[in-house]
């Protein structure tokens, strides 16, 4: 089992990414974790879901938005947190179930997509795509962050 | 379809320990008013989180293999207030707090 916070960086752990840091077209590199039933079942309950899982054919499918929770660290692996960071806007695309009765491995893969102004605030976006470690697809995801530095 | 969901800080705290996430903004007040906003801020994922988990609901099976979200964050969520996330027949994402809109957005199928 893989919690977000045994892989991703912490804000005040280590120097906060600036947004002058940051490098359009930078790819992030792969990040390994695992999502067990356990943390599927933690999911769910913190966003109003079912424990037991969503039907898919015969088979019972966790909320696939789980990988929500291990999207950041695709950036702060690289690139670590500063305090204050506010999202901005979020993309899901999802290709493939997410089991609910059983673990997968999962490798995310990212890149700094751009930054930009706007009301004086500094945007930083970036994609991620998570794949199995057979090479399928399972999710893709684009975020706009504002940062206060 | 639409749930309603009284946001507390107990809930933004249990979110922070899922996702690992250690930003002060959202769970100290001082700080959070020092930038501007009147509270501490909910989450921006787990907000997102509820509308995924309807359209999970809406769109069944075919949410996991053809499903898409996307959201902007609008407004702040903040915690003592309640939170009324909607979708509608076309796909069309709304999270309300009162008469503050704080997310809109879409959730369809490829």
């Amino acid at each position: 089992m893989t919690r977000p916070s045994d892989i991703k960086p912490r804000e005040d752990e280590q120097r906060g990414t600036t947004y002058e840091d940051y490098v359009i077209g930078d790819t992030l590199p792969p990040l390994r974790f695992t999502v067990t039933p356990e943390i599927m079942r933690e999911y769910a309950s913190v966003v109003d879901g079912s424990a037991g899982g969503y039907d898919v054919g015969t088979r019972k499918a966790a909320l696939p938005s789980v990988l929500q929770v291990y999207f950041m660290a695709v950036l702060y692996s690289k690139y670590p947190p500063q305090q204050g960071g506010v999202m901005g806007a979020n993309q899901f695309r999802f290709f493939e179930p997410i089991w609910a009765d059983e673990s997968i491995d999962i490798i995310g893969t990212g890149r700094i997509e751009k930054k930009f102004v706007k009301r004086n605030k500094r945007y930083v976006s970036f994609s991620a795509d998570f794949k199995d470690t057979k090479g399928r697809l399972i999710a893709q995801a684009l975020n706009v962050s504002h940062f206060p530095e | 379809m639409e749930k309603r969901i009284f946001i507390t800080q107990a809930m933004i705290d249990q979110y922070g320990v899922l996702n690992g996430d250690n930003d002060i903004i959202h769970y100290d007040i001082d700080y959070a008013r020092q930038r501007g906003y009147k509270d501490t801020l909910a989450h921006g994922p787990m907000v997102m989180g509820y509308a995924a988990e309807l359209a999970a609901r809406m769109y069944g099976d075919a949410w996991h293999r053809r499903g898409e979200i996307e959201v902007k964050f609008v407004a702040p969520t903040y915690p003592n207030e309640e939170l009324v996330v909607s979708i509608d027949d076309g796909g069309n994402v709304v999270a309300k707090a009162g008469e503050t809109i704080n997310v809109v957005g879409s959730a369809r199928l490829r």
